[in-house]
């Protein structure tokens, strides 16, 4: 297992239905790259993202994921779905982090920090608890351990969330509007452990309405509208001097 | 004036000393309204109360005289057999059923669907009385292990005794609103969960015990409590297959004595305290889960060690 930390998508295609939400999407993210996915609501960027876990599946198209196929291998000429097991392996090495931060509300923060090491891994519970401190130490919850989520605010309870896709050591994360859920003042915290987490190196793969943080830390912008990448390229020349009309129109409304 | 003239009536000789407006206390008047709700209910009660004791037809003396004869005793026993076998039992097949009925192939959860709306749909008096009188569709039956030579023929008369019909009849009946319980618990957790467990690269049964299971609780147990309850008193239904339980043991008395008020009032009375009895641990339930919905602590700290 390479874990490389690349995705590289081609002529990615979905539909719900009659419903077409990916039309031909491309996408190419480096090791260690940033890359932010911008545009309305509705546009596919959050089926995209939750593609590259395979949250949802494609139809047809392309997907490789740390240096291989995603959820699938080629045979015969077709992809053939592989294994639950398989599947499961190959998410382990992708941190994902929800919006609406889906923490084990069962758990204290450093039992959900603990759970993928322990549950998945099997790694004892001693050296897990360690981790996981150094974990919560690092998103700024050093001592909040023993707290539920429900006694955590949602930028801590996001935190925390960073945290839990961390533990597995992933060579890749994936936000899904990790912001678009908190109240405005607590949005800055979890943009700082993501801009910490940018620094260190990390592959990530943003879907944003951050435009300062896209700005600020992302390589690469992909502004997608209609299931269409309609404009791709360096996120400050994309958000200063958009090419595409569409894309200058939505950055008008949003900024 | 006004506080001058409260003052004198209210303490005579001595003044209040004068409060300032902010830290005055804040009175509503008693109205008519709350008045008269307690005479109308002092006046129902006392009503009640008048007659039971003074109507001879009660016959308090024969009530307390049977109340903890070895019959009535030995009902009892046989009420909370009963109750808890058609519940585990019950709990059992329900789970199953809802496993089922969840199920993403058609035909296993058409299946369950199918089973839930019959048993659901139909009464269980009916269906009592339909178990023990099996043996008219289907005289003899032959158990046995498919594919092989191990068979053996039952006689059905014989198999369904009034007391396996009652099992028998208050399990399946039981398993379906069960199943529904169940259904709901899993229902109850958020889509996102799963999502979150699959990410970590979970697998289905590691999701199950250690992130789904756990929160589907709050809303099944306290639930079944409610069930156990019911289940108690469904359990009086049985009497007309002529199981010796609480009620059938009272009726079997006064059918001798013709003493039937006073025999019912005992029946009911033994209800009443095991369902009073219940209600406590029930409630102490339901305010612990309720509690958990709103801050968690409470719950998760105690099974703490459990969770992973």
């Amino acid at each position: 297992m390479k874990a490389d930390g690349t995705i590289e998508a081609r002529q990615l295609y979905k539909s719900y239905g009659s419903h077409e939400v990916l039309r031909g999407i491309d996408l190419s993210v480096k090791a260690g790259e940033i890359s932010c996915i911008i545009g309305p609501s509705g546009s596919g960027k959050s089926t995209l993202l939750r593609c590259v876990n395979g949250l949802e599946t494609i139809d047809r198209g392309v997907l490789r994921v740390n240096g291989e196929d995603f959820g699938y291998v080629e045979k015969d000429n077709a992809y053939h779905a592989v294994s639950p097991q398989r599947l499961a392996e190959q998410r382990s090495h992708i941190g994902m982090v929800f919006q609406q931060f889906n923490l084990f509300p069962n758990m204290t923060a450093e039992d959900n920090v603990m759970s993928g090491p322990v549950l998945v891994k099997k790694t004892d519970r001693k050296t897990a608890r360690e981790q996981a401190q150094k974990l919560l130490a690092q998103v700024g919850l050093a001592g909040c351990g023993h707290k539920y989520p429900a006694q955590l605010s949602g930028g801590q309870q996001q935190r925390v969330a960073i945290a839990r896709a961390l533990a597995m050591q992933p060579s890749i994360m994936l936000f899904d509007e990790p912001t678009s859920a908190l109240d405005p003042e607590l949005v800055g915290e979890v943009l700082a452990v993501m801009r910490d987490l940018a620094h260190h190196g990390m592959t990530m793969l943003v879907v944003t309405h951050e435009m300062g943080f896209a700005r600020d830390v992302a390589d690469e912008v992909l502004f997608m509208d209609d299931g269409i990448a309609v404009e791709r390229g360096d996120a400050r020349e994309v958000l200063a001097n958009p090419r595409e009309k569409r894309t200058q129109e939505f950055l008008e409304r949003v900024l | 004036m006004m506080s001058t003239a409260t003052t004198g009536s209210k303490t005579g000789t001595q003044p209040l000393p004068d409060l300032l407006p902010e830290n005055k206390k804040r009175i509503t008047p008693k109205r008519p309204r709350d008045y008269l709700c307690w005479a109308v209910a002092i006046a129902i009660v006392g009503g009640l109360v008048t007659t039971t004791v003074t109507n001879e037809n009660y016959q308090w003396p024969v009530v307390f005289s049977y109340f903890t004869t070895e019959a009535i005793l030995d009902g009892l026993v046989l009420t909370l057999v009963l109750t808890v076998a058609s519940m585990v039992l019950g709990t059992l097949l329900g789970l199953l059923l809802a496993v089922m009925r969840m199920s993403h192939q058609a035909p296993i959860s058409g299946l369950a669907r199918l089973y839930i709306t019959f048993f659901r749909g139909t009464p269980v008096l009916v269906q009592l009385i339909f178990w023990f009188n099996i043996a008219a569709l289907y005289p003899n039956i032959t158990i046995g292990i498919p594919f092989t030579d191990i068979s053996t023929p039952v006689d059905m008369n014989a198999l369904m005794t009034p007391l396996t019909a009652a099992i028998v009849g208050l399990t399946l009946n039981q398993a379906a609103y069960m199943a529904e319980i169940i259904r709901g618990g899993f229902a109850s957790v958020n889509r996102g969960q799963y999502e979150a467990a699959d990410s970590l690269g979970m697998s289905g049964f590691t999701r199950l015990r250690h992130v789904i299971i756990p929160q589907t609780m709050p809303a099944i147990i306290p639930a079944t409590g409610n069930q156990v309850i019911g289940m108690l008193k469904e359990t009086s239904l049985v009497s007309v297959l002529g199981v010796a339980e609480l009620l059938n043991s009272a009726q079997s008395i006064y059918a001798r004595t013709y003493q039937t008020i006073p025999l019912l009032i005992v029946a009911s009375l033994w209800y009443l305290i095991m369902t009073m009895a219940l209600s406590v641990p029930q409630s102490m339930i339901e305010r612990r889960f309720s509690r958990s919905t709103r801050r968690p602590a409470p719950v998760a700290v105690a099974t703490k060690e459990s969770l992973l």
